[in-house]
């Protein structure tokens, strides 16, 4: 009896099945044509070309989603300027005497010297008639004990390395120069002095320099 | 060959990401060369000799 009804409902399947696919041929009327929507590819070719712009499509968000997000962190990034007038604050209680401090203002280092005393009778020991770019220390300093300038070497540009060269205060290993204690091109190829940028002390314990 | 990407779902998303990075570079490059060359002799870079006389100065850092 089960089994008779399967096979009924089979038989029944099967000749609508049957019926379906020959309607074109049993109907009076004109059917669309589908064939040129069908094609004979794999499913696996298929399949793979579905999940291929699927990707592509992940991609170009990822992308566009990354560059969305890069330029709007940019966008809080100091514009060019603002960098261009800034100026940078110094604490100097923390440069103990006889140390050197670099600190970076507008992307060029800044060299703070606290010197010692005799560092500083030493500056003003030297014979400035007899030097390339001739400068009294107390034309270079605000302070005595407070040496500050730009560490670029007046040469080519690098950056001098503090506490050495042949008069006990800068040397530029590119090319040789040798500065002192207070920033004076002593010997090497520099034609001139480090340079002194603006500063200020604006209390007894703070350097504004810019 | 391209099924291989597909089998494992990390290595899909890894490769969708990694081609975004790929993509971006490429990408910049291309409109930066095409915005280039639409706007030849308009761009600084191409007019500058002819407001810095006496050649450009030489950068170099040493």
């Amino acid at each position: 009896m089960l089994s008779r009804t399967f096979r009924a409902g089979l038989t029944v399947k099967n000749s609508v099945r049957s019926l379906s696919s020959t309607t074109k041929t049993l109907s009076s009327y004109d059917q669309p044509d589908f064939s040129s929507y069908l094609h004979n590819r794999s499913e696996s070719t298929n399949r793979n070309f579905a999940y291929f712009m699927v990707g592509s499509m992940g991609l170009l968000s990822a992308a566009g989603a990354k560059s969305t997000v890069e330029t709007f962190l940019s966008s809080m990034a100091a514009s060019a300027d603002v960098l261009a007038m800034a100026k940078v604050e110094v604490k100097l209680g923390a440069i103990p005497e006889g140390k050197n401090v670099i600190v970076k203002w507008q992307g060029k280092p800044v060299f703070i010297r606290h010197r010692t005393a005799s560092e500083i009778d030493e500056a003003n020991a030297v014979e400035i008639n007899g030097l390339r770019d001739p400068q009294a220390d107390a034309d270079r300093v605000k302070k005595p004990e407070w040496l500050i300038m730009l560490g670029i070497c007046t040469h080519l540009g690098c950056v001098p390395i503090g506490e050495s060269g042949d008069f006990g205060g800068w040397f530029c290993p590119c090319h040789g120069s040798h500065y002192d204690i207070s920033g004076r091109i002593r010997k090497g190829p520099a034609p001139l002095n480090l340079e002194i940028p603006e500063y200020d002390f604006t209390d007894e314990e703070t350097l504004l320099v810019g | 060959m391209l099924s291989a990407l597909f089998q494992r779902n990390s290595v899909y998303v890894a490769t969708v990401f990694g081609g975004a990075f790929a993509f971006e570079g490429f990408f910049d490059k291309a409109i930066n060369t095409w915005y280039d060359n639409h706007n030849k002799g308009k761009l600084w870079k191409d007019v500058k000799g002819k407001f810095l006389e006496g050649g450009d100065e030489d950068e170099d850092d040493d």
